[in-house]
C-alpha cells in the first residue's frame, strides 16, 4: 500500500495529513536540516505536541519528531482491538523487578499525538497539596511549582480540549466550569454511583476529553466504547486532533516515522541537534534547543543513549537521576457480577469517578491517595484479566466470559511512591534501529502495598453495597508512567528545573511525564499538558529577556 | 383594528421572514456576522429594533377631537357590522386554537414516540402519551373541520384527559429523575426523563379546552374562561407554556454547551414574546399587543426554523443521516422546536380575542 | 449448556452502520484465515499447539465457523508482533514458544508415553494445570520458567487470539465493531436493537427472535 502511514511518512513535501477529513491534507512549513531551528522536539504526545503548538504560536521555529505514524483516524482506525494494537509502542522492552510492569497497550503509544491517541481521556487536576507533597502531606518531594499558577494552566488545557465535565466538581478548590457538559453515565458508572451513595461518599461524572456536543469537525461522542483503541470519530480530543493542527497552522513542522536515536552536543557541551532515522537512513536536524518529550521510558533511554566522552553517564545526568524514580500508578480493581445487565462496553470506559480518597487524609494507613473509576474493558482486555490475572482457562474461562455483559468493576488510579530503585536502564539487546533497548525495573514499596490493600477493601464494600456478587480482586495491574527525569529546585536532587530546563545543559529541555517528582492519584495527561503550556510561557519570557 | 403603519409592518415582517430563512439556510454566515466586531452590540441592536417596532406615541389630541372619537367608537361598537365582526373574530380564534392544539398534540405524539422508543417502553405507562396525544390530535383536526359553533363534549373530554395525562407524566418523569443516583442533579436533568416534556400535553389539553369554550358562546357575548375574558386567560396559558418551553430549550442547549451561536435564539426570542404576551394578558394596551404580535410571529418562525437547525444537528453527528438509527435518538430532537410555533400561534389567537375585548 | 445469546451473530451487523469499510476489511481478513495454515510453527509443533488451543479455549463442536485460534497464534509468531514488553525471565517470544512446545511434549512423553496431542483431554488438562502451577520437570523445561511462560505467553497469546474472533464476540454477547454507529441506551438492562438479546429463563424464543433482527 502506498499510503500506509506505518511504512511511509505522510508529513512530506510541504503538507501534512488533515486529521479531521478523510484523505485530507493541510499545508505544512518545512525546515532545512542544516538550518538550526529554535526548537527540535522529540515526541509529539501530551508534552511534546502541546509544547510544539505553543512555541510555534509564540513565533519560534519548531520541528517536532515522532517515531510513530501520522494517522487520520477517520481513514485508518478500525473497530477492532487486535488490529488497533498498531497504536502502541510494541518494540521490545525488558521488564523485571518484584512487580514487572506491563507496557505496550497499557501505557505506551507510538503515534503522532503519542499515548493520547489511545488514552482513556480522563482529565483531572492534581490536588493542590500534591505540588507540596513533602511539606504539606509528609511524603515524597515538593514540586518547584505553585498550584495556583498550575490552576491557570489547567484551565487553559481544559478549554483547548473542550473537556466535558460536571457542572459542579465535588472536590478541590473552585475551578471554572468545564467547557462542555458531562456525558451521560452508563450502567457501569451508575454502579459506582450507587456504591458511593450507599457508603456516604461523593461521586461525579468523570471530566473527559471527548466532546458531548459538536465541536468544529468533531462530532459528539457516539458511545462506541473503543476509546482506548483509538477514536475513529474524532470525538476524542487527543493531541493529534487538537494541539497539532494548531501547531501546523502556526508554522511548526512535524516529522512522522522519525526515530531519534541520539542528541548531539558540541565541545562546549551545548546540544546542537538530534540524530534521527527516517525514510531508511540516519539524518541530523540542527537546533538551537532540543526538547526531549518521549515519556518516561523513551526519554531516559534517549538521554542515556546519547552518552559521550564529555557526558559518560548520558545527557543531563550529573545528578545520576536520569532513569530513576520511575513511577507508575496503582491500577488494582475489584470485579463482580450484577443481576442487571451492565454492558460496560458502551460509552467511554470510565464515566464515573470518586476522588474521595484523594481529598480525605483521615482513615488511611498510607501516604498518597487514589481515585477510583467505573470500567468498561473490551473483550480482549477482559479475557486477559480473566485468564492471565485470574488464572482461568478452558471451560471455566468460556463460562466466565459469557457473563461479560453482567460484570462490573471499580478500578483505582493510585499514587505510588517515588523510589530510586525503580528505574529505566539500557539492556544489552538492540532494537531495529540498532539502539540499546530499555530495561524497566519496578517493585512496590510497603506504602504502595498498604494503599492497594486499602483501596481493594474499600472498593469491595462499594461494589457489595451496589448489589454485586462473586466479587474478586485484581491485584496486579498498574497504569501510566511518570518520573525518570524529575524537576526540582536543586541540581543535585533533580534533572530539570521548574521550567523543564535541564540543569546541566541550558539548551536541553525535558517536557513530558518524566519530570513529575510525585504522581498523585489522578491520570497524568492533563497535568503534562498544563506543564507544557507553562514551559512555553516560561520559554517565551526567557527569550524576551535573552536568557535562552 | 387599525394599523399604525402598514408600510413599517410590511417591512418588519419581510425582514423577519428573510432573517428566518437566512438562519436556516446559512447558519454559519449568520454566526460569523453576529460575531463580527463591526456590528454594534446585541443590546444596541435590541434597543434600535425596539424603537423601530414601537413608534413613538402620537401627540395628545385636543379634548374635543378625543370626545368625538370616543363617541364614534361607541357607535361602532354596537353597530350590527361590528357584532358580526366580533363573531367572526371569535370563531376564527377558536379554529386557530384548534390548530395550535393539533400541532402541539402532533409534536407530543412524535416526541414521546421517539423518546419512549429510546426508553425501550420499559414501563407500559410509556404508551399512554402516544395514545392520548393521538386522540388529542384527532379531536383537534375534527375541531378544525367542525363549522358548528358549539362545544363538543367528546373533544372537551379528550382535552381534559390530555391535560391530566400531562400532569401525571410530569410526576413519572420527576420520579425517574429522583430515583437515579444523584437525584435532582444537572446530570439527571440532562439525561433522565426530560422533566418538561409531558407539560406539552397538558398545554395541548388546556388550549383545546380553551378553544371549546371560545367557540361555545352566545351571540352578542364574548367568551370567558374561569370568569375572565377568554383571550386574557388563554394568553396567560400560552405565555406560561412558552416560558416552560424556553426552560426546556435552555436546559438542553446548556447540555449542548451552546456550541452553535444559533442555540441562543430559543432562549432569547421566545422569552420576550412570552413576557409581552403575559403583559398583554394582565394589562392589554394597543402598544403591548402590537409588540407581542411581532415577537410571537418571530417565535413561530423560529420554531419552524429550529427544525432546520436540528436536521442539520443530526447531520453533524457521526455518520450523519446514514446513521439515523442512532442520531435521530442522540442528536437534537426534531419535534422539539415547533412547540414554540404551536404556542406562539395560540398566543396570536389569544391576542385577537384580547384585541376584540379591548376594542369593545 | 444452552446459548446465553441464542441465534446472535455479530457478523449480521457487517453491512449495518455499525461497521465501516476499514473494519470490514480487517475482519474479512481474519475470517479468511485458514485454520490449518502455519507459517511459523513446524509440522511437528503444530499438532501440539492445536491441542493446547483446544483445551485453553474449547469451542462447541457444532459451531459453524470456529475461530482458527492456533493459526492466529501462528500468525502472531510469523509476524513477530510483540506486545511491547517481555518479562526478563523469558527469552524472546518466538524462542519461548518453540522451547515451551518442545518441553510440553517432553513432559507428556515422560508422564504418559505419548505426545501431548495424543493423550486425551483429561490428561491434557492435568498437564496444563501442572504447568500453570509450575509443577514440571525442570530438565524438560531447561531453565524456561514454566509458570511464567504459562501466564505471560501461553494464556496471553491463545486467549487474546480467540477473543479477537467474531465467533467469540457472538458467544459473549459483545456488540462488536461500532463505528460510525455506537450506542444509544446506556442504562441498566437496556439494549439497542442492534445489540445481542440475552435469554433469561422462559424468554429464549423471544431472545432468538430479537437476535435474528439484529443488524
Amino acid at each position: 500500500m502506498s499510503d500506509n502511514p506505518e511504512h511511509t511518512p505522510r508529513a512530506l513535501d510541504g503538507r501534512a495529513p488533515d486529521v479531521l477529513r478523510p484523505g485530507g491534507w493541510v499545508p505544512m512549513r518545512q525546515y532545512d536540516e542544516d538550518d538550526a531551528v529554535d526548537f527540535a522536539i522529540v515526541g509529539t504526545g501530551a508534552g511534546g505536541g502541546t509544547l510544539a503548538c505553543k512555541l510555534a504560536e509564540y513565533g519560534f521555529s519548531v520541528v517536532a519528531l515522532d517515531a510513530g505514524p501520522y494517522w487520520r483516524p477517520l481513514d485508518d482506525f478500525a473497530s477492532d482491538e487486535h488490529h488497533q494494537a498498531k497504536l502502541y509502542w510494541t518494540d521490545e522492552r525488558i521488564v523485571d523487578g518484584d512487580n514487572p510492569l506491563q507496557l505496550g497497550a497499557n501505557n505506551s503509544g507510538k503515534s503522532v499525538g503519542g499515548s493520547t491517541v489511545h488514552f482513556a481521556m480522563v482529565s483531572l487536576r492534581f490536588r493542590p497539596e500534591w505540588f507540596k507533597a513533602r511539606s504539606k502531606l509528609g511524603y515524597g518531594v515538593d514540586w518547584p511549582l505553585d498550584w495556583r499558577e498550575m490552576w491557570r494552566y489547567y484551565a487553559e488545557v481544559e478549554n483547548a480540549l473542550k473537556i466535558s465535565g460536571p457542572v459542579n466538581y465535588p472536590w478541590g478548590p473552585k475551578r471554572p466550569r468545564y467547557p462542555y457538559r458531562a456525558h451521560e453515565v452508563n450502567a457501569a458508572g451508575l454502579v459506582l454511583a450507587e456504591g458511593a451513595e450507599a457508603l456516604g461518599i461523593a461521586w461525579s461524572p468523570t471530566p473527559l476529553a471527548t466532546v458531548s456536543a459538536p465541536r468544529g469537525r468533531s462530532p459528539p461522542c457516539v458511545y462506541r466504547g473503543m476509546c482506548v483503541i483509538g477514536c475513529s470519530t474524532n470525538a476524542k480530543q487527543s493531541v493529534l486532533i487538537t494541539w497539532l493542527p494548531r501547531a501546523l497552522k502556526a508554522g511548526a513542522e512535524i516529522r512522522d516515522l522519525a526515530m531519534v536515536g541520539r542528541v548531539e552536543h558540541d565541545k562546549s557541551g551545548r546540544v546542537t541537534g538530534v540524530r534521527y532515522h527516517r525514510r531508511g537512513r540516519w539524518r541530523f536536524q540542527r537546533a538551537k534547543n532540543v526538547v526531549v518529550a518521549g515519556y518516561s521510558i523513551e526519554t531516559p533511554r534517549l538521554l542515556l543513549n546519547s552518552a559521550s566522552s564529555r557526558y559518560p553517564d548520558g545527557l543531563a545526568n550529573s545528578s545520576g537521576l536520569v532513569g530513576k524514580n520511575l513511577m507508575v500508578q496503582a491500577n488494582q480493581a475489584v470485579w463482580g457480577i450484577m443481576e442487571r445487565e451492565i454492558r460496560a462496553y458502551k460509552g467511554p470506559p470510565s464515566l464515573a469517578i470518586t476522588e474521595h480518597w484523594n481529598y480525605t487524609d483521615t482513615g488511611k494507613d498510607f501516604f498518597g491517595g487514589y481515585a477510583y473509576m467505573s470500567q468498561g474493558p473490551l473483550p480482549l482486555v477482559w479475557s486477559g484479566v480473566e485468564s492471565s490475572e485470574r488464572g482461568l482457562w478452558g471451560q471455566p474461562l468460556i463460562d466466565e466470559m459469557e457473563r461479560y455483559n453482567h460484570q462490573v468493576g471499580l478500578k483505582i488510579v493510585g499514587e505510588l511512591m517515588p523510589q530510586e530503585r525503580n528505574r529505566v536502564t539500557l539492556a544489552d539487546e538492540r532494537d531495529q534501529y540498532g539502539l540499546p533497548i530499555s530495561r524497566v525495573t519496578y517493585s512496590y514499596c510497603d506504602n504502595d502495598k498498604r494503599l492497594i490493600a486499602h483501596s481493594l477493601a474499600f472498593m469491595r464494600q462499594a461494589l457489595e453495597a451496589a448489589g454485586a456478587t462473586e466479587i474478586w480482586d485484581e491485584t496486579d495491574d498498574t497504569c501510566h508512567l511518570n518520573g525518570t527525569a524529575r524537576m526540582g529546585d536543586d541540581p543535585k536532587t533533580s534533572v530539570v528545573n521548574a521550567d523543564c530546563r535541564s540543569w546541566d545543559i541550558p539548551n536541553l529541555w525535558i517536557c513530558d511525564g518524566s519530570v513529575f517528582p510525585t504522581v498523585g492519584g489522578v491520570n497524568p495527561s492533563l497535568t503534562i499538558q498544563a506543564i507544557a503550556c507553562r514551559t512555553a510561557d516560561r520559554i517565551k519570557a526567557l527569550a524576551a529577556r535573552n536568557e535562552l | 383594528m387599525t394599523r399604525a403603519d402598514p408600510t413599517l409592518d410590511l417591512i418588519a415582517n419581510a425582514a423577519l421572514a428573510g432573517a428566518a430563512v437566512l438562519l436556516v439556510a446559512r447558519p454559519r454566515l449568520i454566526a460569523r456576522v453576529a460575531r463580527s466586531p463591526l456590528l454594534p452590540t446585541t443590546r444596541d441592536v435590541a434597543v434600535a429594533a425596539a424603537r423601530l417596532i414601537a413608534p413613538p406615541a402620537p401627540p395628545p389630541l385636543h379634548w374635543r377631537v378625543a370626545k368625538v372619537r370616543e363617541l364614534a367608537r361607541l357607535v361602532g361598537k354596537y353597530s350590527p357590522a361590528r357584532l358580526r365582526s366580533t363573531r367572526d373574530i371569535v370563531k376564527k380564534a377558536a379554529r386557530r386554537l384548534n390548530g395550535s392544539t393539533a400541532l402541539l398534540a402532533f409534536l407530543v405524539l412524535a416526541d414521546s414516540a421517539v423518546e419512549h422508543y429510546r426508553g425501550s417502553f420499559a414501563n407500559r405507562a410509556m404508551y399512554t402519551p402516544l395514545a392520548i396525544a393521538a386522540l388529542t390530535l384527532a379531536g383537534s383536526v375534527f375541531g378544525l373541520a367542525d363549522a358548528r359553533p358549539n362545544r363538543h363534549a367528546v373533544r372537551d373530554g379528550i382535552y381534559a384527559v390530555a391535560a391530566v395525562t400531562g400532569l401525571a407524566g410530569l410526576c413519572f418523569h420527576a420520579y425517574n429523575i429522583l430515583k437515579r443516583p444523584g437525584g435532582l442533579s444537572w446530570l439527571n436533568l440532562f439525561y433522565a426523563a426530560p422533566i418538561g416534556a409531558p407539560f406539552a400535553l397538558t398545554l395541548a389539553g388546556l388550549l383545546g379546552r380553551g378553544a371549546e369554550r371560545v367557540r361555545d358562546v352566545l351571540p352578542r357575548r364574548r367568551p370567558t374562561i374561569l370568569g375572565m375574558p377568554a383571550g386574557r386567560t388563554l394568553a396567560a396559558v400560552s405565555a406560561v407554556g412558552l416560558a416552560g418551553t424556553v426552560g426546556e430549550a435552555g436546559l438542553l442547549h446548556f447540555r449542548g454547551a451552546f456550541q452553535d451561536p444559533a442555540m441562543v435564539l430559543p432562549v432569547t426570542v421566545p422569552p420576550v414574546a412570552a413576557a409581552l404576551l403575559g403583559a398583554a394578558a394582565l394589562r392589554p394596551t394597543l402598544k403591548t399587543n402590537r409588540l407581542a404580535r411581532r415577537w410571537l410571529k418571530l417565535t413561530a418562525l423560529l420554531g419552524m426554523g429550529g427544525v432546520g437547525f436540528h436536521i442539520f444537528g443530526v447531520a453533524r453527528n457521526m455518520g450523519g443521516w446514514r446513521n439515523w438509527s442512532q442520531n435521530v435518538l442522540n442528536g437534537p430532537p426534531l419535534p422539539a422546536p415547533p412547540s414554540f410555533t404551536g404556542l406562539a400561534l395560540a398566543g396570536l389567537a389569544a391576542l385577537s380575542l384580547i384585541e376584540d375585548e379591548t376594542d369593545a | 449448556m444452552p446459548d446465553r445469546y441464542p441465534g446472535y451473530d455479530v457478523l449480521q451487523k457487517r453491512n449495518s452502520p455499525s461497521w465501516n469499510d476499514q473494519t470490514r476489511a480487517v475482519i474479512d481478513r481474519r475470517m479468511a484465515i485458514d485454520p490449518d495454515h502455519h507459517g511459523f510453527f513446524t509440522d511437528a509443533e503444530w499438532p501440539t499447539l492445536r491441542a493446547i488451543c483446544e483445551r485453553i479455549v474449547p469451542q462447541p463442536p457444532d459451531r459453524a465457523q470456529r475461530a482458527p485460534v492456533a493459526a492466529m497464534v501462528d500468525e502472531k509468531m510469523h509476524k513477530n508482533s510483540g506486545d511491547g514488553y517481555r518479562d526478563a525471565r523469558l527469552p524472546p517470544m518466538r524462542e519461548a514458544w518453540q522451547r515451551a512446545l518442545a518441553a510440553i511434549d517432553a513432559e507428556a512423553t515422560s508422564r504418559y508415553g505419548r505426545r501431548f496431542h495424543e493423550i486425551g483431554a483429561l490428561l491434557q488438562d492435568d498437564l496444563l494445570k501442572a504447568i500453570q502451577n509450575g509443577e514440571v520437570d525442570e530438565k524438560a523445561w531447561d531453565d524456561l520458567p514454566a509458570k511464567v511462560f504459562f501466564k505471560m505467553r501461553l494464556l496471553h497469546d491463545i486467549v487474546s487470539s480467540y477473543y479477537a474472533h467474531p465467533a467469540a464476540w457472538s458467544e459473549i454477547g459483545f456488540g462488536g465493531p461500532a463505528s460510525p454507529r455506537g450506542y444509544v441506551r446506556m442504562y441498566f438492562d437496556r439494549r439497542d436493537p442492534w445489540e445481542a438479546a440475552e435469554a433469561r429463563s422462559g424468554n429464549e424464543g423471544r431472545a432468538r427472535a430479537e437476535n435474528a433482527r439484529v443488524g
